[in-house]
């Protein structure tokens, strides 16, 4: 029997809603000195309304005050869920406003695809777009690529933290107290963003020859983007802008060091390098990016689409690693993209849907259930193959030694199936508009694994249904299922309900 | 490009400059629109063409006596959204690498607030050039200035003003009746 929630269930989502909204309005205030800093006066009046938003339902929220402050599994699951649509909700005003969107679903996908760190984009003439509102853009990637709720935890020790931190896909403590390990997620990130940005900026000036404020705001926007896989670039050349190999490798370390787990950086600086090469995420990831490599440069070496092995390498290799880690960061044009074809193309799309490491920023499967699955199955394997009473081992490293237990493997590949279908459904509906399949799956694999690679689908003038298709996969594809399915639980229950 | 050279004056010389005699006739070449160049991409490599368009973002002036821009043919190089353009989808540029003799003193690129110069760039088409890692741009050899940039108009929204301090206003009438009931 269904139970229906009671005021007090509402009260005590809406008191955490509350409190996170008051930490994204805290975050909106940055865009809102930049603008002022660079006398944008347009976007500036759309920041303050976007930030009132955010404070006056913040507020209002903590006003609730549930009897108790401690939050069931559920109900956390359910305020993840609802934060991730209600931010970009409201974040997408400033974008709404801003005359660059044709209608606000657009500006709430490009929203939604900022903050899932997807990367595909509405955007009309970004060329054009005030500085503060391409930061606004970038600096949704951060927050969600570090995740809202892990900025929020670092600032409150709230009750409930665990199950708001898994909520947002996040299986992996570093620390016995989530606030700890929220707080060393973030130390990582600001230790990344100091070094990144002054590095990019320093390609900037030395080597693309930009003038020190244009190559530290390329640098600043590129590291959000790189770091926290997210895809979106300051001019709509995407990383093509800067013609140039040196500043590509140093966006690929920046994407690179976003995939990683955070368990992966926790060993990294404190010098486990040996634990680092043993962990199966580790292993897969680089298992899986040689094997999609070689598939991509094969294919493109027999279309012939490259004449010089630098050429060849240089442009597979980052197309490659881009879709790997999710980040969407191209060097070829979506047009060109799409005529790859064959080998190339499934390359690619593969490399894309499997994605980074878990607890990392980068979506797809993640390399952690790649793993895990391929073990499940030669486990299966060896069990029919050997002897009967052969003991079959089921251990595996990550962050220690672990057991790879039934249950476990039962939810990995359910989670692994559910990607699968949610990549199939996108592309499903792609295909009942006319699109040819291998774009169709294509463009559904980068939506709902929050790369942001695109073939031209992701357009403008696309059709709604489709629109809306993409938002809902890059919500539940970043998520992880889990907190999407609370969230229409809840709905349910409290509709049906006794 | 430094900044202290982007005068209106000088812009208006090196404009003068440009068009007095440092370009071929455009005429010579095929003019090809963006959006075509990249589908026919290889069928052009190698071509001498010439394109149109707005120059945005950043001019690189890198060592070995070139200068990167990214060139725009779309309906933005003339209209702006900031200044009431029509939504017509994202922008349609490509990169081209121009001699710094050539470039000279180019009027500062198209961004927020700036429609860039509009240039004619006449050049050849390297398509996945391997001498630079697969990249495609436009090689130019001769620039003209077709428009000089200009500045555009920004209108703050009093609406949003209004609207935002209120919400605002409210957000602290809300937090301070909360600290008393605390």
């Amino acid at each position: 029997m269904l139970i229906r929630p009671t005021g007090e269930d509402f009260r005590t989502i809406g008191f955490f809603l509350g409190r996170i909204f008051v930490v994204v309005a805290l975050t909106g205030l940055v865009p809102v000195v930049w603008a002022a800093a660079a006398g944008e006066w347009h976007p500036l009046g759309s920041f303050l309304v976007m930030v009132g938003v955010f404070a006056v339902l913040g507020f209002a929220g903590i006003r609730l005050a549930p009897s108790t402050r401690r939050l069931e599994w559920s109900h956390g699951m359910v305020v993840v869920a609802l934060v991730w649509l209600l931010v970009p909700a409201i974040g997408s005003i400033p974008f709404a406003l801003s005359g660059h969107f044709a209608d606000p679903l657009d500006a709430f996908f490009d929203a939604m695809s900022g903050l899932t760190t997807t990367g595909l984009t509405l955007v009309h003439d970004l060329d054009h777009l005030a500085s503060s509102l391409n930061f606004w853009r970038h600096w949704l990637h951060f927050l969600g690529g570090q995740g809202i709720i892990i900025a929020a935890l670092s600032l409150f020790a709230a009750g409930g933290g665990l199950t708001l931190y898994y909520g947002e896909a996040r299986d992996e403590r570093i620390f016995p107290s989530v606030t700890s390990t929220a707080r060393f997620i973030w130390a990582v990130a600001l230790a990344h963003l100091i070094a990144g940005v002054a590095v990019l900026s320093f390609v900037g000036v030395a080597v693309l020859g930009f003038g020190i404020r244009r190559a530290v705001f390329h640098g600043l926007l590129v590291f959000f983007a790189g770091f926290d896989t997210g895809g979106f670039t300051p001019q709509s050349t995407s990383l093509g802008y800067y013609h140039s190999a040196v500043f590509e490798s140093v966006a690929a370390v920046l994407m690179v060091a976003g995939a990683l787990s955070f368990g992966v950086h926790y060993a990294l600086w404190r010098r486990r390098g040996r634990e680092v090469l043993a962990n199966l995420e580790t292993r897969t990831i680089l298992t899986t990016f040689g094997l999609t490599l070689a598939i991509t440069l094969l294919g493109l070496a027999a279309t012939g689409v490259y004449t010089s092995v630098f050429g060849l390498t240089r442009q597979g290799f980052f197309q490659v690693l881009s879709a790997h880690t999710g980040t969407g960061f191209a060097t070829v044009p979506a047009g060109e993209l799409a005529t790859w074809g064959g080998l190339a193309f499934g390359g690619m799309a593969i490399a894309m849907a499997l994605g980074g490491m878990g607890s990392s920023t980068s979506g797809g499967v993640k390399a952690l259930r790649i793993g895990l699955t391929f073990k499940t199955i030669t486990n299966q394997v060896k069990r029919v193959l050997l002897p009967e009473g052969a003991v079959v081992g089921s251990g595996y490293v990550q962050s220690g030694r672990k057991h790879l237990t039934a249950e476990l493997s039962q939810t990995v590949m359910t989670v692994s199936l559910l990607y699968v279908a949610l990549f199939f459904i996108g592309a499903g509906v792609g295909l009942a508009y006319g699109i040819p399949l291998d774009h169709a799956l294509f463009e559904s694999v980068s939506a709902g694994a929050s790369v942001g690679l695109s073939v031209g689908v992701t357009d403008a003038a696309m059709p709604v249904l489709l629109e809306v298709t993409y938002i809902l996969q890059m919500w539940a594809g970043r998520l992880e299922f889990v907190a999407v399915f609370a969230l229409f639980g809840f709905f349910v229950a409290w509709v049906r309900g006794r | 490009m430094k900044r202290g050279i982007f005068t209106p004056f000088v812009a208006v010389l090196a404009a003068a400059w440009v068009m007095a005699g440092a370009a071929p006739p455009a005429a010579a070449q095929e003019t090809v629109p963006v959006p075509e160049l990249i589908e026919r991409s290889a069928a052009l490599s190698g071509v001498e063409i010439e394109l149109v368009g707005e120059l945005v973002g950043d001019y690189g002036v890198r060592s070995g006596g070139t200068v990167w821009a990214q060139l725009n043919d779309d309906s933005y190089a003339a209209d702006p959204v900031a200044s009431g353009g029509a939504l017509t989808g994202a922008n349609t540029g490509v990169g081209i690498r121009i001699p710094s003799d050539v470039a000279f003193e180019l009027d500062r690129p198209g961004g927020y607030r700036r429609v860039g110069p509009v240039v004619s760039a006449v050049g050849v088409w390297r398509h996945h050039d391997p001498e630079r890692g697969g990249e495609s741009y436009l090689d130019v050899s001769s620039l003209t200035v077709v428009r000089l940039g200009r500045a555009l108009e920004e209108e703050a929204n009093p609406v949003a003003y209004v609207v935002g301090m209120v919400l605002l206003g409210l957000a602290v009438v809300l937090w301070a009746s909360r600290s008393r009931r605390a």
